[in-house]
């Protein structure tokens, strides 16, 4: 398949004189269009670090990280910016949804800089919301939402711009198994619906469900695994994925 | 939703955020609006009251000192007069360019006679023009209505033992004192004074005028200007312009317009302060909500507008409440100062409004830049 990500001998060294950590070291590594990728490994193997480069919350110390081919270390910080929001959807261990806006208006947050019209961002934001279950929610604040029905809204705005590629970073670890077992359908599916997915995972039976599992150690890969058997989806609508768009 | 409805609900959210960081702004504004109208009305006042009460410029003969000896023994000096006034050198004061600034014209004769078997000084002015030159004079009877009518200074009444009603005689006329004038300090105290006429009559010159007072409406006042063109139009008078009336009492105005100006100034650097420290503290506080709209794909320039907007809104509203707490203030404290009602001025207002609404802006510039800069990961830190 086409990758829609390629990591180039990629390092991410933090800190300076004296205290430098390599976070990533050498790394290379292919994602290709529609597949579905667990990255696990050991607290500070560089998970976190390798989910930021992919989306272009940071740039690599060395090595180069390209994205629908193009290399990221070549944009200007707004150019990165238009990255995240046309190509990438993040969603978080811990939803960062803003406690002062419903579940909706959470939902049109990415769409707040556009000039589109107000009646136009709400209808779009109520579909998404429907689509991961949450009809008749939208006006809830986070407050007012479960663990599992805030994440559903994490990821409603992470789809928001109907991203070709969407960034989990432990979406099940402030969740119950029963509702992390949900949440994992949902992304199942959306990588059912032609999204790539990359999913860091501290747990094992997480990683499995997807179709590549990638282990790192010391910021090294130290084990790959491909699933050749197709997981079982659940019946969950969601809006038809838009394809990867060129920069 | 939009950047700015994002930026009025985080306000609303914060509510006692939103109140300090514009309460700075508030009490600077206020300050600012409720100062500079006391002071705009104050120096209106005072030049009303200038206006009123009398002459600003004074028009008399030019006169050259000269000294006067024999040998090595000095005797003194005398005043020599080049040339003399007459009436008709009022009229030609009244059609100056800039007649539309003066206001009352009055001539005067200063003459020495006899009155009733005392030498006293007689001052003559139109009777018309008599109470309006000299509004503050407080008579005992009435001003002269006529020739025949005079005034008496309160020691000219008293060497003369007359009152109102009483007469005076003098160079073979006979006049009715109208009124008797309560001490002022002044040298009229020591005069008798009636109608222009009569008194040149009484000195034999007719049409003669010692001196005319000018009352010129002094708000930015062009005095230079117009004492220039006094002096080309009666060429042979010496145009003075009393400016330490003027100048002692705009000084007294401008005295309290620096304190005013000071205080706010003060205010208004402790508001900045605060508006700086308040926004820097809120981006601290909101870094990890920077980070997810960072991640989300915001650009730097639209953390910008989200935070000027949120400080764009407090510093409005601060200053809007400033204004009408200004205004408030300078409504109730214009008696204290002697101002009859210190009003609304759309002008100090609007720029009261504007000025508060800049100085929050420029307040949040550095941490709205700091907040811009922030590194999305390190933002969210949980990544």
């Amino acid at each position: 398949m086409e990758p829609i990500i390629r990591l180039d001998d990629v390092s991410m060294v933090y800190g300076g004189n004296g205290t430098r950590v390599a976070a990533l070291d050498g790394l290379t590594l292919e994602i290709a269009h529609g597949e579905y990728i667990a990255v696990t490994g050991e607290s500070g193997a560089g998970k976190s670090t390798l989910l930021a480069l992919l989306g272009g919350l940071h740039l690599p110390t060395s090595g180069k990280v390209l994205v629908g081919g193009v290399d990221l270390s070549s944009l200007p910080p707004d150019g990165l910016s238009d990255i995240r929001r046309k190509n990438v959807g993040f969603v978080f261990q811990a939803y960062h949804l803003l406690p002062y806006l419903t579940a909706r208006e959470n939902v049109m947050v990415p769409m707040a800089p556009e000039s589109a019209d107000a009646r136009r961002k709400e209808e779009r934001a109520e579909a998404l919301l429907d689509s991961v279950g949450l009809s008749g929610k939208g006006g809830r604040l986070p407050s007012q939402l479960s663990g599992g029905e805030c994440q559903r809204v994490a990821i409603a705005r992470a789809l928001v711009h109907e991203p070709p590629l969407l960034l989990a970073d432990e979406p099940t670890g402030n969740l119950d198994t029963a509702t992390g077992e949900q949440i994992l359908d949902l992304f199942l599916a959306l990588n059912g619906k032609g999204r790539t997915v990359v999913l860091v995972t501290h747990n094992r039976g997480n990683a499995e469900r997807a179709t590549r599992w990638v282990h790192l150690k010391d910021g090294k890969i130290s084990g790959e695994t491909r699933k050749t058997e197709a997981v079982p989806v659940r019946n969950i609508s969601m809006a038809q994925p838009g394809n990867w768009r060129r920069i | 939703m939009d950047i700015r409805s994002l930026a009025w609900k985080n306000l609303r959210r914060r509510k006692s955020r939103a109140v300090f960081t514009g309460i700075g702004i508030f009490l600077g504004i206020g300050t600012f609006v409720a100062l500079s109208t006391l002071t705009s009305r104050m120096e209106n006042a005072i030049q009303d009251k200038l206006d009123r009460f009398g002459a600003n410029i004074l028009v008399a003969p030019r006169a050259e000192q000269v000294s006067l000896g024999f040998g090595d023994i000095a005797l003194g000096g005398t005043q020599v007069a080049r040339a003399k006034l007459s009436g008709d050198d009022r009229a030609r004061i009244e059609s100056i360019p800039m007649r539309d600034r003066l206001g009352r014209v009055v001539p005067y004769l200063l003459h020495a006679a006899d009155a009733s078997g005392k030498e006293l000084v007689w001052m003559g002015a139109p009777s018309a023009d008599l109470s309006g030159a000299r509004p503050w004079w407080r008579i005992r009877g009435a001003m002269p209505g006529s020739g025949d009518e005079i005034l008496l200074g309160s020691e000219a009444a008293a060497a003369l033992d007359k009152g109102p009603g009483g007469t005076v005689s003098s160079g073979g006329r006979t006049f009715r004192v109208s009124g008797v004038l309560a001490p002022t300090g002044e040298k009229e105290d020591a005069m008798v004074i009636g109608d222009l006429r009569a008194v040149q009559e009484l000195a034999g010159t007719p049409g003669a005028v010692s001196y005319i007072e000018v009352a010129a409406h002094c708000k930015d006042c062009p005095v230079d200007e117009i004492v220039a063109e006094i002096s080309g139009a009666v060429p042979g008078a010496k145009v003075t312009a009393i400016r330490q009336v003027v100048e002692s009492r705009r000084e007294a105005v401008d005295q309290f317009r620096k304190l005013g100006i000071g205080v706010t100034a003060i205010v208004l650097a402790i508001a900045l302060l605060v508006v700086f420290v308040t926004v820097m503290g809120n981006v601290q506080e909101r870094t990890r909500e920077i980070g997810v709209l960072r991640a989300v794909g915001f650009r730097r320039r639209a953390i910008l507008s989200l935070l000027f907007w949120e400080t764009g809104w407090i510093s409005f509203l601060s200053s809007a409440c400033g204004v009408a707490a200004g205004v408030s203030v300078s409504l109730l404290s214009a008696p204290l100062f002697g101002v009859e009602g210190a009003g609304f001025s759309p002008g100090i207002a609007a720029t009261g409004l504007a000025a508060g609404t800049a100085l929050g802006l420029l307040g949040s510039v550095p941490p709205a830049r700091k907040a811009s800069a922030l590194c999305p990961t390190e933002a969210i830190r949980s990544l």
